[in-house]
This record gives C-alpha cells, sequence and structure tokens, in this order.
C-alpha cells in the first residue's frame, strides 16, 4: 500500500488543481501574516486586527478561528474535492487500471493508497495554510497554538468522510465528475441536515419525513458539526461531544470497506 | 511432472448490460499452456480474446468455469509477482518519466529498491530507451510500447502475457522483439502472445489457437497450420506450345498461368517425371516449389467458416 500511496502523492501534487490549492495556502498563509498586526494591551496579551478585513480587537484563538473557518468553507472543500477526486478516479482509468491491477498488490490497497493520498493533500493544504500564522502569533504573544493541531486533524477528518464518498463514486468509472458531484452533494446535504431542526421541519410536517431526515442525518457525516467543533476547540472548549466524530470515522470505514468490497468484486 | 503455465477449463463469461442483457464473450474456452513455450493466441475482433486475457489476470471473473496461473488462482497477489503483462493499451500519467514509472510498477510487484536500482537502467537500454528523459506525453506510441514491454519484464516473470506486444513499432522494433520472446523462450520462460501479427505468431510461437465466438476453433502448432497443401507450382523460363504439350502429357489436372504451371501430383515420381518431360522439349526450369498454406489463410478459413 505504501508504494501507491508515495505514487498517488506524487501523482496529486502533478496536477493542476492540487498545484492551485497548494498556491492558494501559501498565498493565504502570506496574506494573514500581512494582515495581521499584534499589539500589547491592558496586561494580557490581545491581538489587535485584522486590520483590513475585521477590523476589531480579537484574541489569538479567535483569529486563528477565523483562518481554520477558512479552510473548511465550501471554496476550501470545493478546491480539494477538485484536486483529489481526479487521483481516485484516475486509479480505475482504462490502460491504467490494467497495468497496476494486474500486479501482485490487491485492489484494496491501491484504492486505499490513492485515498489517503488525497487525505494527505487536504493536510498539507491546510497546514501550509495555517501553521505559519499560528507560528508567527505564537512567536509575537507566546500563546499557545497547539490547540489548532487538533482543529486541523478534526478538519480533516471531515475531508475525509466527504473523500470517502468520492472514492464510491469512482467505481462506475466514469470519470472525475461523479465522485466531485457526490462528495459534494453530501458537503452540502450533511450542513442542511445539521439544521434540519430549524431548516427544514418548519416545512416538512410529516412524521414519517423527520424520521427518514434523522436516520439520513446520523448515517452522513457530520462535517459541519465537526468544523464546529474544531472552531470552539481552538477557543479552548475542548469536545464537548464525541458523536460526530465517531459517526464521522464509521462512516468513513463504512464507506470504505463498501466501496474496496465492490471493487474486489469488479470485473474491469 | 510439471503442471501447464496456464490451464482454463470450460471457461464461460457473460457480461449483462444495464438493460439486463446478456452478451456471450467465452462460451466454454478450454486450453493449455506449457511451461517453456511460446503460445499464440489468434482470434477476430470481439473472438473473446482480451476476455479470456482479463481472467487469467484476474481482472474479469468467469462466469463459469475455472482457469489457473501457475498452479494458482487468476487472483492471487503471490502468483501475479510471477507475471508480466503488457496490456494492448497503456495510458501513463502525462508528467511520469520512465524511472519512475518503472519503479512503481516494480513495487507494486514487490521487487526489492536494490534490484530495481539495477534492473531499471538495464531494461531501459535493452528496449531502446536508454538515453530518454522526457516525460510519458512526448513518447511515441512506439516508445510507449517499449516501456509497456520493460515493466513487463522488470519482476524477471515466469510467464509473460503480451497483448499486441509490437504494435506501433518500426520493423527494426518488431525484429527486436521477436528476438526478445525467443531469448526469453531459451531462458525457460513461458509467453503467452496475444497478437493480430499472424506472421510474427508463425515465426516465434510453438502452438496457436485460434478463437472464434467465444470458443477455440483450432489449436495447433504454425507447422500443422501452414503444412503443404500437396500441391506444386512450377515456374519455367518461356512457355509455348510445346512446353504446354509436354506438361499435359504428364499434369492433365494442371493449370497454367503466364509461365507458371500448378499441380497436384500423385507422388514424387509424377513430379520428377513432369521435370523430365520438360527438359525434354527443351525448356529451362526456374523454380519448383509447394505450395503451403499461410497462417493468414488459414486464419482467414477458420474465422470465415471455409474450414469447417
Amino acid at each position: 500500500m505504501l508504494a501507491a500511496y508515495i505514487f498517488a502523492l506524487r501523482d496529486s501534487f502533478n496536477r493542476r488543481m492540487a498545484l492551485v490549492l497548494t498556491g492558494l495556502s501559501v498565498v493565504l498563509a502570506i496574506v494573514f501574516i500581512w494582515i495581521v498586526k499584534v499589539k500589547f494591551l491592558r496586561g494580557p496579551v490581545v491581538f489587535l486586527g485584522p486590520r483590513m478585513f475585521w477590523a476589531a480587537d480579537r484574541g489569538v484563538p479567535s483569529v486563528l478561528t477565523i483562518v481554520m473557518e477558512f479552510t473548511s468553507g465550501v471554496l476550501w472543500i470545493l478546491l480539494a474535492i477538485l484536486a483529489a477526486a481526479p487521483v481516485l478516479s484516475s486509479t480505475l482509468e482504462k490502460g491504467w487500471v490494467e497495468l497496476t491491477l494486474s500486479k501482485g498488490t490487491s485492489r484494496w490497497q491501491i484504492l486505499l493508497g490513492s485515498y489517503f493520498a488525497g487525505v494527505t493533500m487536504y493536510f498539507t493544504a491546510v497546514v501550509v495554510a495555517i501553521t505559519p500564522i499560528a507560528f508567527y502569533l505564537w512567536w509575537q504573544t507566546k500563546v499557545s497554538s497547539w490547540p489548532l493541531s487538533v482543529s486541523i486533524l478534526l478538519q480533516t477528518l471531515s475531508f475525509a468522510a466527504l473523500l470517502a464518498i468520492a472514492a464510491f463514486a469512482t467505481l462506475p468509472r466514469l470519470g472525475a465528475v461523479l465522485p466531485i458531484l457526490f462528495a459534494m452533494a453530501v458537503y452540502i446535504v450533511s450542513a442542511i441536515l445539521a439544521q434540519r431542526e430549524r431548516m427544514l421541519y418548519q416545512f416538512l410536517t410529516s412524521r414519517w419525513s423527520h424520521v427518514i431526515l434523522d436516520g439520513l442525518y446520523r448515517i452522513l457525516p457530520k462535517t459541519s458539526e465537526l468544523s464546529g467543533t474544531a472552531a470552539r476547540y481552538i477557543q479552548g472548549e475542548g469536545i464537548t461531544s464525541w458523536w460526530p466524530l465517531w459517526s464521522t470515522g464509521i462512516f468513513i470505514v463504512g464507506t470504505l470497506s463498501l466501496t474496496a468490497w465492490l471493487l474486489h468484486r469488479k470485473s474491469l | 511432472m510439471t503442471t501447464p503455465a496456464i490451464e482454463t477449463q470450460d471457461l464461460h463469461k457473460k457480461y449483462v448490460t444495464l438493460r439486463r442483457k446478456e452478451i456471450p464473450a467465452l462460451n466454454g474456452v478450454s486450453l493449455s499452456v506449457e511451461r517453456g513455450t511460446v503460445f499464440g493466441l489468434l482470434g477476430p475482433n470481439g473472438a473473446g480474446k482480451t476476455t479470456l486475457v482479463k481472467i487469467l489476470l484476474g481482472l474479469a471473473a468467469p462466469t463459469n468455469g475455472t482457469a489457473r496461473l501457475l498452479d494458482s488462482h487468476p487472483g492471487d497477489t503471490r502468483a501475479r509477482r510471477r507475471i508480466g503483462y503488457l496490456p494492448e493499451q497503456m495510458r501513463l500519467p502525462d508528467y511520469i518519466k520512465a524511472p519512475a514509472f518503472l519503479r512503481y510498477m516494480g513495487r507494486l510487484n514487490g521487487v526489492p529498491s536494490a534490484t530495481l536500482k539495477k534492473r531499471i537502467p538495464q531494461l531501459l537500454d535493452q528496449v531502446g530507451l536508454g538515453g530518454v528523459r522526457k516525460p510519458a506525453k512526448a513518447y511515441s506510441k512506439g516508445m510507449l510500447q517499449r516501456l509497456g514491454l520493460a515493466q513487463a519484464l522488470l519482476n524477471d516473470p515466469e510467464l509473460l502475457i503480451l497483448d499486441e506486444p509490437t504494435d506501433g513499432l518500426d520493423p527494426l522494433g518488431r525484429k527486436q522483439v521477436r528476438d526478445m520472446l525467443l531469448s526469453l523462450r531459451a531462458a525457460g520462460k513461458t509467453i503467452f502472445l496475444n497478437s493480430h501479427m499472424l506472421s510474427e505468431v508463425e515465426q516465434v510461437c510453438d502452438r496457436v489457437v485460434i478463437l472464434h465466438q467465444g470458443l477455440v476453433a483450432r489449436a495447433a502448432t504454425p507447422e500443422e497450420f501452414t503444412r503443404g497443401t500437396g500441391e506444386y507450382i512450377v515456374r519455367v523460363a518461356a512457355v509455348n506450345d510445346a512446353v504446354r504439350a509436354a506438361a499435359a502429357a504428364v499434369a492433365n489436372a494442371g493449370t497454367w498461368q503466364d509461365a507458371t504451371l500448378r499441380f497436384a501430383p500423385r507422388d514424387r515420381a509424377q513430379l520428377n517425371a513432369l521435370v523430365d518431360k520438360l527438359r525434354a522439349v527443351p525448356v529451362e526450369i526456374e523454380a519448383i516449389e509447394p505450395v503451403k498454406n499461410s497462417l493468414e489463410q488459414f486464419f482467414l478459413k477458420v474465422v470465415t467458416g471455409e474450414d469447417a
């Protein structure tokens, strides 16, 4: 699996969209460092800024939360899916799949190698975008930025769930479009389902529709809850509910297991 | 007693469309490939050749029947590490360069890094890509084919399954591949060759199977396929009435076309009698040749049903 992982990682960073994502991460890191200004007010360290867009006094955790939320937003997720899904779909591309799957490595190992390469790409992009500003703030204020590492992991878990769906959608071998659409659909639907009581139940009043939506919510990954948990963790709240974590974890394991099993049985 | 390198028993494969329509690809293929031989698989488009190869490699599952490769099930990853495969069409990532591609293929087959380090430059030299530094997107079809051959040989396989190995190669490249196949056979390797190049199959294969409509239509050695028809061609320097009369005295059923007589002697004595008669005319005999079937002629007879 390691060979497949290393190759897929190399493959992903050779694609245009991955270069765009990485480039954007670097730009983001530079922009954040440029726009924040640190000032000490009233004893404990207080962070002043960002001066251009949100001109307000903020603490270090608050600024890190803004940065973190940027990398869990629709645009960033879409870019990451656009970059990672082709790596998965190319694994099953005609002319390439005959070469790789006829070798002495199991299909599931090749699939997981590509999958983890996609997750690593997202993780790297987030780390590149956030770590410099976190380090800069710690250097200036000596306020610990360590909670950020847990938040990045939570955010990566959320992306991993979307990529698992993308991996599943590569099985019909219809290119990268279907995996991208599936992943984005799940991202949007799970965010809506998280707010179903406020957004949907006022329109859908039947008991059955509530049962169906509740069931769907339980099955699908909890991407918006994970983003919320990640943001709150930076603020020092800790993880108040483990339900989004383990249910998303189960979703990832379940989806990948099903995908690997179907791929194993698939006639190419 | 050694077991065959490849053995299939009553192999069936049906593809099912989205509308639940069944399309048969193989209708009971039984064949055996002995170790250390070159085996040729022939057949028209749609005969089931690619499906058979896919089943052998574990890329597709048979609907019915069994297949064994190197005493293992086709899906066995350990067995696959002893097989080299060149697919008909290769599609490589645009940016990749030959050494990186070969390294990945080798690692998937469990070849140790130290071995790859030595073997990759050797193989690239062997297939004529030694000094090439450009990425795959700049490769010609022939170069891709050579790279495909290199990856198939990377794990020093016991069994090579080659799908159209000389496709896209120039005559020199084709000869190099033929020589390579013969030297691999001499080294005890088994080669399963799926090719449309009938002359190539005729030159290198020890045994040939013609697949037609998902069934083994014929199986024989190339010599058996191309053995003489019993007819001879006698070409003379010039033909006139005296020559025709001399020939007619011996070979009544023969047919003339310009200065060439084609006839089927009862035995060698009748052929010699014809030569004597012609020399007595006198006329100069330029050539006497037995008429042979080419593999192509035989193949066409089989697939058009003339050979039934």
